[in-house]
C-alpha cells in the first residue's frame, strides 16, 4: 500500500534526478567549452602580440637603418671577385703550412749516395762514407764587413770534408746503424722520398757487408737500413756544428 | 440522452431544433478549446525545443565575440623571402568630443598644448569651445602620449584603437608598394592594384608575396640615391629583373617616398619614374636595332662594314656622333663607340615595318604590362613613321618609353628572344611563368652577348664593369625635350645591361634624370660617367646575393667581335 502510494513520489524524484543529471552534464560541457574558447582567445591575443613585436623589431631593424650604420660605422663592402673560393680544396690551400728553410737540415743531393768502392784487398780498410752529408749551415756564406773573416768558412768547408773523408769509418758507427734499425722505422718514410730509386738498395747493402755479412739485401732492411743513414748524418751534422762553433 | 423518444412524445420540431443547436454549440466549443490548447502546446513545444537546441548547440552567455581570429584587417604584403613590407597594426587614435568635456576647458587646452604642440593654447581652446561634435586629434599616436592623455582623466577625450597601415621598411620599395588613403583603401602601387585581394576576408589572411627581394631593393636604392646626390640629379630610377621569369627583383624611383606619410609627401616623390614616366632613352636602344637587323638578315656578321662619315645627312637632317669615325667601321665598332650614324644606317636598312613589328613584339608600343595601375603611355612616331623616324628610333630618339619597357626589352633580347611581361608577383605554384612569345631568334640573342660585353670591356661602358661578374650593357645619354626643343645641357642618362653575360640571368636598368657634371667626371655628364659606374656598383653588391659567382676567367665568346674592332693608338 505504502509502496504504491510512494510510487508517484519515486517517479517524480527519478525524473528530477535524471533532469538534474542531464543539466549537470550540460553545464560541465558548457564550462569546458568556455575554457577552450578562453584558451583560443589567449592564443589569438598572443599571436597578435607576437605580430606586434615582430613588426616593431622589423621596423627598428629595417634595412635602411642597417645601411646607415654600415655607412657610418662598419664600412663593410661587397666581396670582390678574388675573395670567392672555388671550393673547400682552395680554402685548404690557404691554410697549408709555409715551407721555412731550415739551415740546420742536412743537404740532401739527388746523387747523395755514391756507390761504395769494393775493397779489393783485406788491407784496403773499410769503405769510404759517401759525401754530401754537409749541412746547409756549413755551406752558408754569411756576408760580413770584416775582410779577414771571409776566407775562414771557405777554408773550413774543405777541412770538414777532408776530415770526414780522412776519418776512418770506425766500426762503431755501423754497429750503431745495425743496433738502430728497429727504432726509426717510422722516420724511414721521410728520407725514403729523397733518394733516387737505386739508393735504398745500395744503402741496404752497406750494413749488410760491414756488420751482418750473412744477411743478403732484402726488401725488409731496405727501410730499416735507409733510416740509419739519417742518425749518422745527424750525428755528423752535430759534430760539424760543434766544430763550426769552435 | 435527453432527447425525447418519438414513441412516447409527439415530435416537437422546435425542441428538436434546440437540442441540435446545443449540440452544435458544444461541439464548436470543444473544437475551439482544443484548438487553443494545441496552440499553447505548440508554443510551449517551440520554446522547449528552442531551449533544448540552445542547450545542445547554442552559445553561452560568456562567449566573446571581439577576438576570434588573428587575420589582419588588411592583408600583409611581404617580399619574396617573406619579409614584411606592409602590415596592418592596431594604432591608437586620440580624438575629442568638445560638448562632452566636463572639466575646465582652459586648463585642458593648456595641458594639450604641452602634449601636442601642433596647436598653441589659444588654438586648443578654440577647438574645445567649438560646436563640433567630434574631432580627431592624432592618428597613430605614440603609446606614451596616449597614456598621458588618459591620465588627464577627461571623459571628453576619446582614446580608441583602429587598424592602421604600417610600412616597416619605410622608403624601401615605396613605389612598388604604394600607400593607402585615410579609409584604408589602396591609393597607389600594389596596394591599389590588389586592393580587393587585400581586403577580402577570404584572402586577406594570406600575405601577398611580391617578387621584390628586400636586400636587392635596398642595395639598388642606396646606390642610386648616392648617385643622385653625387651628380645632383633631380630624379632616378632603377630596375632589376629576372630575364627568364620576368620577375622584378627590385624597382625604385627617386626622390624617395615614405608611404607611412604619403599624404605629406611631395607629388614629385609620389611619381613613379620607373613605370609612369616615359623618357627618350637614347643609345640604350641601339642593341635592339642591331638585333632586328640581324634577325632580318640585314646584318650577317659583327664585321659588316658601314660607311661612317663625320656627319650623316639624311631626310634634310644632320646626324652627329660624339666620337665620329670618319672612316668605314664595323658593326662591332658602331656599338663600341655608340655611333648614331652607323646605327641610323642599320635601322634604315631594317626598315620601318620590321622595326615596328619588333618594337610591338617587345611591348614597346603599348603601355607597360605590369600589375601596377601607374602605367605611362609610350610616345612613338605613330602614323608618321617615316624614314627619318626609323633612323632616329634606331638610336633611341623620337620614341619615349618607361625604364621598365627598356628592362623588359633587354630581358627579351637576352633570354633567348622570348618576350614575357614583367611581373611583381613571385613566380611559384600560384603564379606560373607565362608562355611568352618569340621576338628574336635564339641565335641573335646569343650573338648579342659578345657585342654588349664589348661595350663594357672596350667601349663607352667601361665603368659599369664589376670584376668577375661579366657585365654587358649599353650606355645611353639622351638630351631632354624642353619646350619642344632638345636641350644641350639637360640630359637623361641611362645604362641598361645584363649579367653575367656568358649566361645571362638578370637585366638591370639604371636611369638618372638631369645629372650634372662633377670634378670627378672631368666635366662630362654622359652615361658612361654617371649611370655606368652606378650600375657597376649595384652589380657588385647584388650579384652575390642573387647567387651569381664571380669568376675572372669566364667571358662570353668574344672571338665573335674582337677581330672586328680597330685599336686606336
Amino acid at each position: 500500500m505504502s509502496a504504491r502510494s510512494f510510487r508517484s513520489v519515486g517517479w517524480v524524484a527519478g525524473v528530477a534526478a535524471t533532469a538534474l543529471g542531464c543539466y549537470m552534464v550540460n553545464l560541465k560541457v558548457a564550462s569546458e567549452r568556455a575554457a577552450l574558447e578562453d584558451v583560443e582567445t589567449r592564443i589569438v591575443l598572443a599571436e597578435r602580440d607576437i605580430r606586434l613585436l615582430q613588426t616593431e623589431i622589423g621596423t627598428r631593424g629595417r634595412l635602411a637603418q642597417l645601411e646607415k650604420w654600415n655607412v657610418k660605422v662598419l664600412a663593410l663592402s661587397a666581396p670582390a671577385a678574388n675573395q670567392f673560393m672555388d671550393g673547400s680544396f682552395q680554402l685548404a690551400t690557404l691554410m697549408a703550412p709555409q715551407k721555412v728553410p731550415d739551415p740546420a737540415a742536412p743537404v740532401v743531393l739527388a746523387s747523395a749516395a755514391v756507390p761504395e768502392r769494393q775493397p779489393v784487398l783485406a788491407s784496403d780498410g773499410p769503405s769510404v762514407a759517401p759525401q754530401g752529408t754537409a749541412t746547409a749551415a756549413s755551406l752558408l756564406h754569411t756576408a760580413s764587413l770584416k775582410r779577414e773573416t771571409v776566407p775562414a768558412p771557405v777554408a773550413a768547408a774543405p777541412q770538414l770534408v777532408a776530415k770526414k773523408a780522412g776519418k776512418p769509418r770506425s766500426s762503431v758507427q755501423p754497429e750503431k746503424a745495425v743496433a738502430a734499425p728497429a727504432k726509426p722505422v717510422k722516420v724511414a718514410a721521410k728520407p725514403a722520398i729523397k733518394p733516387a730509386s737505386d739508393l735504398p738498395t745500395k744503402a741496404g747493402s752497406k750494413p749488410a757487408k760491414t756488420a751482418v755479412k750473412a744477411k743478403p739485401p732484402s726488401p725488409k732492411p731496405v727501410k730499416t737500413a735507409a733510416a740509419p743513414a739519417k742518425p749518422v748524418a745527424k750525428a755528423k751534422a752535430k759534430t760539424q756544428e760543434a766544430q763550426a762553433k769552435q | 440522452m435527453n432527447a425525447p423518444t418519438p414513441a412516447l412524445v409527439a415530435a416537437r420540431p422546435d425542441r428538436l431544433r434546440l437540442v441540435g443547436q446545443r449540440r452544435q454549440t458544444l461541439a464548436i466549443m470543444h473544437q475551439r478549446l482544443m484548438f487553443g490548447m494545441l496552440v499553447y502546446a505548440g508554443i510551449i513545444a517551440v520554446v522547449v525545443l528552442r531551449l533544448l537546441w540552445l542547450a545542445a548547440f547554442g552559445d553561452h552567455a560568456g562567449r566573446k565575440t571581439t577576438v576570434t581570429t588573428s587575420a589582419p584587417e588588411r592583408g600583409d604584403i611581404v617580399d619574396r623571402n617573406g619579409q614584411p613590407l606592409a602590415r596592418t597594426i592596431d594604432a591608437w587614435t586620440i580624438a575629442v568630443h568638445p560638448p562632452k568635456i566636463i572639466g575646465n576647458k582652459l586648463d585642458l587646452a593648456r595641458k594639450l598644448a604641452v602634449l601636442m604642440p601642433e596647436r598653441d593654447e589659444a588654438g586648443w581652446l578654440q577647438l574645445l569651445r567649438s560646436n563640433k561634435n567630434f574631432v580627431f586629434l592624432r592618428r597613430r599616436a605614440a603609446p606614451s602620449l596616449v597614456e598621458t592623455v588618459n591620465a588627464l582623466g577627461e571623459p571628453g577625450m576619446a582614446l580608441s584603437r583602429e587598424p592602421d597601415r604600417l610600412y616597416p621598411q619605410t622608403d624601401l620599395g615605396a613605389h612598388v608598394l604604394g600607400f593607402t588613403d585615410i579609409d584604408g583603401h589602396g591609393a597607389a602601387g600594389m596596394e591599389r592594384a590588389f586592393d580587393k585581394r587585400l581586403t577580402d576576408p577570404a584572402t586577406r589572411g594570406q600575405p601577398l608575396v611580391l617578387s621584390i627581394s628586400a636586400p636587392v631593393q635596398q642595395a639598388l636604392e642606396h646606390e642610386l640615391l648616392q648617385a643622385k646626390t653625387t651628380f645632383s640629379a633631380i630624379g632616378a630610377a632603377g630596375i632589376v629583373m629576372d630575364i627568364h621569369t620576368g620577375e622584378i627583383l627590385a624597382m625604385t624611383s627617386l626622390p624617395q617616398l615614405n608611404p607611412n606619410i604619403a599624404g605629406n609627401m611631395d607629388p614629385e616623390a609620389r611619381f613613379n619614374r620607373a613605370t609612369l614616366g616615359v623618357w627618350e632613352l637614347g643609345s640604350t636602344f641601339k642593341p635592339f636595332t642591331v638585333a632586328m637587323a640581324m634577325d632580318e638578315g640585314k646584318v650577317k656578321s659583327m664585321g659588316q662594314i658601314y660607311n661612317c662619315p663625320r656627319q650623316l645627312h639624311a631626310f634634310g637632317r644632320t646626324i652627329n656622333d660624339t666620337h665620329p669615325f670618319g672612316r668605314a667601321c664595323t658593326v662591332a665598332e658602331i656599338m663600341q663607340e655608340s655611333s648614331n650614324i652607323g646605327t641610323a644606317q642599320i635601322a634604315a636598312q631594317t626598315g620601318a615595318e620590321a622595326q615596328k613589328r619588333f618594337l610591338r613584339g617587345m611591348g614597346f608600343l603599348d603601355p607597360i604590362a605590369i600589375e601596377l595601375k601607374e602605367k605611362g603611355r609610350t610616345l612613338t612616331p605613330g602614323n608618321d613613321w617615316s624614314g627619318l623616324a626609323t633612323m632616329t628610333v634606331g638610336y633611341g630618339h623620337g620614341i619615349a618609353v618607361t625604364p621598365l619597357h627598356l628592362a623588359t626589352g633587354y630581358a627579351t633580347l637576352f633570354n633567348g628572344g622570348i618576350y614575357r611581361p614583367a611581373t611583381l608577383l613571385k613566380v611559384g605554384r600560384e603564379h606560373a611563368v607565362p608562355q611568352g612569345r618569340r621576338v628574336f631568334s635564339d641565335a641573335t640573342s646569343y650573338k648579342m652577348r659578345a657585342l654588349l660585353r664589348l661595350v663594357v670591356t672596350e667601349g663607352t661602358g667601361g665603368k659599369a664593369d664589376a670584376p668577375g661578374y661579366r657585365v654587358g650593357g649599353k650606355t645611353g645619354t639622351a638630351e631632354k625635350l624642353i619646350g619642344g626643343r632638345y636641350s644641350k645641357n639637360v640630359v637623361v642618362t641611362s645604362f641598361a645591361g645584363v649579367f653575367p653575360m656568358d649566361e645571362p640571368r638578370y637585366a638591370m636598368v639604371v636611369m638618372l634624370d638631369e645629372p650634372k657634371a662633377t670634378a670627378e667626371t672631368h666635366g662630362w655628364r654622359t652615361a658612361g660617367w654617371n649611370a655606368a659606374p652606378t650600375f657597376g656598383r649595384v652589380v657588385s653588391r647584388i650579384a652575390p646575393m642573387l647567387g651569381v659567382r664571380p669568376d675572372l676567367k669566364r667571358e662570353p665568346n668574344m672571338a665573335e667581335v674582337l677581330p672586328f674592332i680597330r685599336k686606336e693608338d
